[in-house]
Order: C-alpha cells, then structure tokens, then sequence
C-alpha cells in the first residue's frame, strides 16, 4: 500500500515541521490583529530556541525551557511594543531591527552551547488506543510532541476569542479602527501591548520547540528563515487562526515533500512556493471575489496617534 | 678543503636563516562558524591541537568569512602579521589564488581545490575508505535492505564517498540499496531532519550522511535505527544508535605542514607540486564512532555473529571482515582500495577495469553512481 | 507642549534640517554606546576599540579602500530606496531586485554570444531592468491589487533567493566548478577594472554617485519628480489633481528596483566573477540599503553619505573580526541597536527644546496633541 505510506510520512511530518510554524503564525496573527505588525518573528523565534535549549540544558527541564523561551520571545515583542505603540516609530523597520538584533544576539550568547547533544528533550507521544488506529493512528498520534496538539488546540482557542468574545471585539476594532475604539473608550495602547507580547511569547514558544523537540541541539541560525515563513502564512490564512493550523502543515507538507520528490521536481522551486503564495493569496485576494477575500486589519502597520485622522 | 668549508659555512647559515626567520603566524579563514560540529569545527580542532604543540606558531583564525570576501580577509590578516594563510572551502580557490599572486612573500594552502602555485598549496583529507569501512557494517545491519543516505551536495568528493560506501554495503549484502537524498547545504539541520524522514518513510533503517551537523544521528536514534556518524565524534548524540563513523585529524596535516614550512623545506617558491591527499594510511581520516573506538561494543556482537561467505576470505565474520580491510589501508604499504577493479557503476557499464585501482585524477573528478545506490544524481554521465 | 524641569518641548510639524541632522547622528553616537557593552562583555575597553579600528581603517589607502567597495552596493541600492520611500512605496525589496540584476548579468556574461566590447554595457543594461522589471511587478500589484508593498517586495525577496539557488544547483552550474554550485567565471570582457591596489571597481560607484545625482534633479526638476512628491506626501491631492497612480509607482519601482539591479551586475562582474549561492553574493546589502534610506530622509545625495557610513560598519566588522578577535555576530547585534536607535530618536526630531518662561505652567500631559 504505497499511498498509505506516502499519507502517512507526509501528514505525521507536516505536523511536526508545521509546529513551529503554527505557533509561530497565531502569535503574528493575535498581534497583527490588533494592528501591529512585527516582522521581528525570525529574531524572536531564535532568540527562543537559544533560551530554550540553555535553560532546558542547565536545568534538565526541558517544559522550564519552553517557559523560558516564551518570556524571552515575549520581552522582545514588548520592545518592539515599546517602539511602535509608544514611541510610535515604523513598525517594519522596527521589527526588520528586532530581527537582526535577535540572530545577532542569540548566536552571540550561543557560542558556547554549540556542538552539544541535549539530554532532556521534549518527549514525543503515543497516545494510548488512539495510535493503534489503522492510517490515522501513526498519521496522527504517534511521535508528535505535545506542543503540535497544544498548537491545535490554542488556535481554536484563540479563534474563540478574536471571533466569539467581546475581547475578541475589543482587539479587532483596535486594529480596524483605533480611533473609533478609543472613542468607545477602549485604551488602545494597552491592547496593542498585550496582544504584540502575547504574540512574541508564542513566537518564543515556537523557536523553543526547534531546539528542544525538533532537533534537540542548539546551532547558531537554526530557525532558519522560518520567522518570514510565519509572516507568509500569516497573510495566506487571511489573520484567521483555524485557517492558520492548515496553512502551517501545508507548508509543512510542502517542506517534506520537497525531499520525498527530489526525483521528479527540484527542492528549491518547493521550496520557494510559501513565499510566493503569500503573494499570489494577496494579489487574488484583490480581485475582491467573495471565496477569496482576504482583508488585512484596517489599521495594521498604522501608529495611532489620538487626534489624527 | 675550503669547499668544504664553505659547504658546512652555507649550512650553518641556512639554518641559521630558518631559525630566525621562522616564527610563524598562520592565519585560518574558515567559510562557516566554529560551532557547526562539522566541517569547520574539526578545522578548528586541528588548530588548536597544533598551536599548542608549538613555541614558534601563533595562530588565529576568521569564522563564516562570505566567500566573494576571502580576498578582503587574506588582506587584514596578512596586515595583522601572517605569513602563512589556510582557506578552507573550495569556493575561496580563486581568492586564494589571486592573494598568492599578490603576496608573493607569503604561504598559502587551500583545503579541497585543485589550483595550485608557487606559494600556493592544497591540501585534503579524504573519507573514501572509511565510507567504504562503514558500508560494511550497514550492509549487514540493515533489514530492509535499504540504507539511507543524507548528502549535502552532489559534487565529486560526495559522490565518491556515496559509491564506496554502497561498494562496502554490497560486498557483505549483495541486495542493499543505498538511497540517497541531496539537501544542497553543507549545514541545515532542518533540511537534513526532513531529508532523513523522507528516506525512513521509504524503508530505510541504517544512516550514514553528509552535513555538518548531528541532526540525521538525532533523528535515526528517535526511532531507533543505527547510524554513522559524520566528521566530528557524535557517539554522545546517541551512545546506543552510532554504529562508528568518519573522523577527520586535520591536525595531522596541519602540523606537517607548518613544521615543514619551518624547517625551510617549504617556501614561497616551491610549494606548486605540493598537494595533500592524505587518507587512512597518514592518519589524517580515522573510521569510529569516536576516538579509538572503531565500533560501538553494542554492536561488536551483531556483527561477530554475522558471517557472510566472502570470495576473497571464505567464510569470515563481518567484524573480522571490518578489521582486515582497515589494516589492509592503514598500512603504510595499502595492499586495499574499495575502487578495485571490476567495478560496474548502477548504469552496468565497467568503470574500474579488473586488477586496476583509481588514479587520484579519476577520484576526484569522479561523476559516476556504484552499483546499488537509488535516487537522483546530478551529473550522472 | 510639556514642561520637563526647566525645559519646554514643543512639537513641530516638520522638522528642521538641522534637527534630522542632530537625531540622526545622537542616533548613531547612542548605538555606539550601547555596543560598547559588548566590547565590555568581551573584557575590551570600547575606546581604545573604537580608536583601533579607526586607525586601521583610514590608516592606509588599501584599507580604506574597502569602506568605497562595500558602500558601493549600499549606494546604488540606498538612492533607488530614497526615491520610492519618497512616494510612500515601501520597497523591502532591494535584495531580491540586486540578485535579479546579478541573474541578468550572469546570461549575458556567459551565455549570450555578443562582442566583447558590448558585453560589459550590456550587462548593466539587461541586468537594470531585470531589477526594475523585478519591481515593478509590487508597484503593479499594489495599484491594481492592493496588495500590501512591504510584504510583496519582502516575499519577492525569498522568491528570487531561491530562484538562484535553483540555477547554480540545476541549468546553471559550471561544467569546469566539478560539480560545486558555482556558474563558471566570467570571461575577462565581463569583469570590472579596479582602482589601482584596490577592489574597487569603480564603474560601479561613478554609476551610483550619478544615480544620486539624476534621481536628485529628477526629483526636484522633472514632472515625475513633482508627481513622486505629490502621490508621498498626500495621496488624497495627487487623485484630485489627477495623477496616474499606476504610471507613477511604475516608474518609480523600475527605477528603484532598476539601481538595486545595477549594484547586483557590480557585485557579480566585479567582485565574484560568476554567480554562486545568494547569501555569499549579497551580504544583505539590500537590507541596509533600507537603513541607509531612512537615515538620508529621502535626499538621494544624503543617502551616498549614508552609504558610506555603513560601508564603515560592513568595513569595521571586518576589521574587528580579525584585529579584536570578536565573534561575527557582533555586526548584526550592532546594524539591529543603530536601527533600534534611528527609530526611537525619530520622535525628537518632531520637538523643538528651548528654556522655559517663568510664567508657563507645570503641565505633566497635555493629553491631546501628543504623548
């Protein structure tokens, strides 16, 4: 049964790959929801993975890491916070900053890490009675680490709350449109705040799980152009979270596949299709067909600045 | 009697001319950071190991120098006071070239090309017969008869290590397989994670590998597969799962060389015909999952256990059939080489005629896929 | 206004020249103060480093040789910024559109049978508009589409990235590299001469010097220039007036994306002689070239300056790499502080700072017009 095993090894790996993606994706999608862009996601998401394995490494806990991770992914978004909301300066630029500074940083302090096995990693897990199903059982339920299934779960949760909660309300005017929501009397400084570092405490999260599940070892650089595959998704799921757990295995899938069809198809044009879907999702987006529509938050990438407009 | 004199004179004076002007300052650019645990940590070892030797060397080093850059950096550290220079990747051939046309005064060597000058060494350490030396031990550890192999790019010196070890795997399992993926990157530890996904989803069960990181090791010891590890000792990423592997001594040429430069034996004016290819028998490549330890004991009993009927040596055990053949190499007289002739590349046309070995020219310019090995290959003539 | 001790801020609409100057170089000054921590971290004193790597780089001619070679990227790329930051296009996309040039330049050099003395102008030719042509494709996308500039540009970037990966791995890879992923080297028609005992070659950078001053006349003299102007600093009058938004941002980006493309045929006939793997081609020139940008606020002629001082950045990495034996992670840390630090000073240059009067109130907020 040839396709069986080819469904197997592309779902199970998509979802492994698709992870950091994912985690990574719904933190981009809950900042740039309130209107803020942060291209810093490379720089947190490394600067998560050295703090993950240091910690995970020291101390043997490879959960105290992941914690770890997300609080340094999270400062690092409130910086940029910091920047954007409050001294209101460029928000690409800004991140494009957080992102060198993150790389540069993490492979500084990482430099006497390197070359070193982790001895507690995350552990991978098969779930009793569910993995012994036929196809979906190792499709699905066999050496997935806790954080694929965490993953899933969050971005419903995190759908709940964007789409179901006056919270969700709360955060989706601010980001459509400041003005009228601090009219209403929402503090629109203090939700762009929560919502950009709740987003870099899952980009840390995302860049942790790199170092101590995917391949547990710290390397200089190991994210990998992965932070602007999470800008790439988070438009090509239209800043929809549930949109967000496919689009990350598909690039997933996608990455994978890019290996088991080396034969027949050069990696790299595989390997440059997120990147261009990204663009082609937005440009088809524009024509406006109602299957379609994709409409970034009306204020993403504006400072506000109470007054104006 | 004066001739003799003035002999003894010239000698004296010679030396005393080496002596002094032999401090030497070798400067080291190498093309990635130093904690890749491949390629440029073992260079960096080799280093390290040398300059502590020597009262006479000083050295420094540049990590992850772009290769458009080379030229840029040769410049600063001959400013800083070098008088030697090792570049260490193929893509700083022509930089190097161009500063040792500049810089007549100065010593260079660079590490996997093949232009040489004056002043211009190259110098190599090659892992063929240690591929091969591995390919025994997978061809009997595999069940499925399908070996996996990670490779980074597919350039002749991969090639060449792909075919001998499929060549080892085929003499003790005359159905293995070995399949190959190329991740065009010497260093990606992600690409080389999916790469080894993608083999174990087509069957295989033992690894061997080229990339600059313990990643393939990790991944094939997650699910409890055997592998060989790839230039640095990677028996710590999994005691239980590192079969043995290739380990490289950089240090070996290092220290031959720089010593040789200190003697005066080499100078800027004769160093065009010198190339290093240095193999088992110099000690510059060992085969083990670490220092000294030529084969995991965990697995020392599988493979006694294994015997195979073998049409050189009968009825023979493959860890036996492993130690022959690594003595046969390492001697200083090589009675061994895995490309000895008949050799039938997997087209089936005859590439090595019977009785005869590989020149070095054919070695490292060799394009052609052994026997045995599946999957894409660039170039395939 | 807000009082703070004796001083009174006061906001302005449009900052002083003098008072971008002043940000912009306290910006600077400040970023070298905070790296200093890591010259610290690494048991140097900062000062003495800084001296250091002062004298040896404007020691010799050699050595300052390089701040030229490595500006001259910056330069071409940084004046084809200044002029679509002018009209609001946010092209993150200078990396991408240099390695289109480099792609251009590479066909010609080794593929297209032309005589020789043709062959270097037509490599800057070709490799223009496979830059602009690169670009243009956001400025149409973000006219007829609304596709946002940053992100497309941005993703382009990846997408040209891997396109070269793809033709040095696969079409393009060189019969006489033994299999490495390089093209073979250019014939000796398609290299660039040097500056005597330097790199640098110089075509390049008259090129770009000249691109500083066309795109300067042409933003001061032309009809184009006037419509540039216009469609960045308001929109709203620029439809009214009736302006082409499509021709504008087209030109605009052929332009911009066009000097990206000329940086990218200097680096590959000047300095590499072939095409090989994107991140050894580009140092990321394209992305600083957007940081030189924003630091000449739109002036092309500020933006050579610009160029040079971070030409002075790439050259002291270098330097500091070898002389100080420091890590090579030390540059991105400090390009990331200078950035973080152009941004956050921004706000200054929108205050004017002078001593209070006696009779103006303490005022801890004045809500309203600016916090």
């Amino acid at each position: 049964m040839d396709w069986v095993n080819w469904l197997v090894s592309t779902v199970s790996r998509a979802l492994a790959f698709g992870v950091p993606l994912l985690w990574g994706t719904l933190g981009e999608i809950c900042a740039e929801r309130a209107g803020v862009v942060n291209l810093g996601v490379e720089g947190m998401m490394i600067l998560g993975a050295f703090t993950a394995f240091a910690v995970a490494q020291s101390t043997g806990q490879p959960g105290l890491g992941l914690l770890c991770a997300a609080l340094v992914g999270g400062g690092a978004a409130l910086f940029h916070a910091f920047l954007t909301v409050t001294l209101r300066a460029n928000q690409y630029v800004s991140g494009l900053a957080l992102s060198m500074f993150g790389l540069g940083l993490a492979g500084l302090l990482g430099r006497g890490w390197e070359g070193k096995p982790l001895a507690a990693t995350l552990p991978t897990l098969t779930l009793p009675g569910l993995a012994r199903i036929p196809v979906l059982g190792p499709m699905l339920f066999q050496d997935q680490t806790v954080l694929t299934y965490a993953g899933v779960l969050l971005a419903v949760l995190l759908w709940l709350l964007l789409f179901r909660t006056r919270w969700g309300v709360v955060i989706r005017s601010v980001g459509e449109s400041p003005a009228t929501a601090d009219a209403l009397g929402i503090r629109v400084s203090l939700v762009r705040y929560l919502c950009v570092g709740f987003g870099g405490l899952l980009a840390g999260v995302g860049g942790g799980y790199l170092s101590v599940a995917y391949r547990p070892a710290w390397t200089e650089g190991m994210s990998a152009g992965m932070g602007w595959i999470v800008i790439a998704l988070t438009i090509f799921a239209a800043w929809d979270p549930l949109q967000a757990i496919w689009g990350a295995f598909f690039f997933g899938a996608l990455y994978h596949l890019s290996y088991r069809l080396q034969a027949y198809l050069a990696p790299e044009l595989l390997k440059l299709m997120p990147y261009l879907f990204a663009v082609v999702v937005l440009a088809a987006s524009g024509f406006g067909g109602a299957r379609w529509r994709r409409r970034a938050p009306g204020a993403l990438g504006l400072p506000y600045v109470r007054g104006e407009r | 009697m004066k001739r003799i004199w003035a002999v003894v004179l010239a000698v004296v004076a010679l030396g005393a001319v080496a002596l002094g002007a032999t401090r030497i300052k070798a400067g080291f650019i190498y093309v990635g950071p130093i904690g890749d645990y491949g390629w440029t940590h073992a260079h960096d070892v080799g280093r390290r190991i040398v300059d502590e030797k020597y009262d006479w060397l000083e050295t420094v080093y540049v990590e992850s120098v772009p290769e458009g850059e080379v030229e840029t950096y040769i410049d600063l550290l001959i400013r800083q006071g070098c008088n030697v220079i090792f570049t260490t990747s193929f893509g700083f051939m022509d930089g190097t070239l161009a500063a040792a046309q500049r810089y007549p005064n100065v010593i260079f060597a660079h590490c996997s090309g093949f232009k040489r000058w004056a002043n211009m060494a190259t110098y190599m350490a090659d892992f063929y017969q240690v591929y091969y030396l591995n390919g025994l031990m997978a061809g009997a550890l595999t069940k499925t008869g399908k070996i996996g192999y990670v490779a980074a790019f597919p350039i002749p010196e991969v090639k060449r290590h792909i075919s001998a070890f499929a060549i080892g795997a085929r003499e003790v399992n005359p159905r293995a397989e070995v399949h190959v993926r190329w991740i065009y990157e010497w260093y990606n530890p992600a690409a080389a994670k999916e790469a080894t996904e993608a083999l174990i989803a087509e069957g295989c069960d033992v690894f061997a590998f080229t990339e600059d990181s313990p990643t393939v090791v990790q991944v094939a010891a997650e699910k409890g597969l055997p592998s060989f590890g790839h230039y640095s000792p990677m028996y710590d990423f999994a005691p239980d799962h590192v079969v043995s592997g290739q380990l490289v001594h950089w240090e070996k040429i290092y220290e031959d060389f720089l010593v040789k430069v200190h003697k005066g034996i080499y100078t800027t004016k004769n160093l065009a015909h010198v190339d290093y290819w240095w193999l088992l028998a110099q000690g510059a490549v060992e085969v083990g999952a670490k220092p000294g330890m030529v084969i995991n004991p965990k697995y020392e009993a599988f493979l006694k256990n294994y015997v195979i009927n073998h049409p050189v040596f009968g009825r023979i055990s493959v860890y036996d059939l492993v130690f022959i053949r690594l003595n046969q190499m390492a001697d200083p007289g090589i009675t061994f080489d895995p490309f000895q002739g008949p050799i039938y590349d997997r087209k089936g046309r005859l590439v090595v005629p019977a009785g005869m070995w590989m020149s070095y020219d054919a070695l490292i310019t060799m394009e052609w896929a052994a026997a045995g090995i599946v999957g894409p290959w660039p170039g395939e003539p | 206004m807000r009082r703070l001790g004796p001083l009174v801020f006061e906001p302005r609409l449009v900052p002083s020249r003098l008072a971008v100057l002043g940000v912009s170089l306290a910006a600077v000054l400040f970023a070298l103060l905070l790296a200093s921590a890591v010259f610290y971290g690494y048991g140097r004193n900062p000062w003495q480093a800084y001296a250091q790597i002062g004298r040896g780089l404007f020691g010799t001619w050699p050595s300052f040789s390089e701040v030229l070679r490595r500006a001259i990227p910056l330069i071409l790329c940084g004046v084809g910024l200044t002029l679509a930051f002018r009209a609001r296009f946010w092209n993150i996309g200078a990396e991408g559109q240099l390695l289109a040039g480099a792609v251009a330049a590479t066909g010609v050099a080794l593929f297209l049978p032309v005589p020789e003395g043709w062959r270097l102008p037509l490599m800057f030719l070709l490799g223009f508009l496979a830059g602009g042509v690169w670009a243009v494709i956001p400025a149409l996308l973000r006219v007829k589409l609304a596709v946002n500039d940053v992100i497309s540009t941005l993703m382009l970037n990846y997408v040209m990235a891997y396109i070269v990966e793809w033709l040095v791995h696969g079409p393009w890879k060189g019969p006489t590299m033994r299999g490495f992923a390089y093209t073979d080297a250019f014939p000796l028609s398609a290299r660039l001469s040097y500056l005597p005992g330097t790199r640098v070659h110089w075509l390049t950078l008259v090129l770009g010097i000249a691109a500083a001053l066309v795109v300067t006349g042409l933003l001061a003299r032309t009809r184009l220039g006037y419509e540039v102007r216009v469609v960045g600093q308001s929109p709203e009058a620029a439809r009214y007036a009736g302006i082409n938004f499509t021709a504008v941002f087209a030109l605009v980006m052929l332009l911009s994306g066009g000097l990206a493309g000329l940086a990218g045929v200097g680096e590959v006939a000047g300095i590499h002689w072939r095409l090989r793997s994107p991140g050894h081609i580009s140092m990321g020139y394209g992305y600083t070239a957007i940081i030189v940008a924003w630091l000449a606020r739109g002036s092309p002629l500020t933006a050579v300056l610009t160029a040079l001082l971070f030409g002075l950045i790439f050259a002291a990495g270098d330097y500091m790499k070898t002389a100080l034996g420091l890590p090579f992670q030390i540059t991105g840390v400090f390009n990331g502080l200078v950035l973080f630090c152009l941004i956050s000073f921004d706000l200054l240059m929108f205050w004017r700072v002078r001593l209070a009067r006696k009779e103006e109130a303490w005022t801890g907020s004045t809500g309203s017009s600016a916090r």
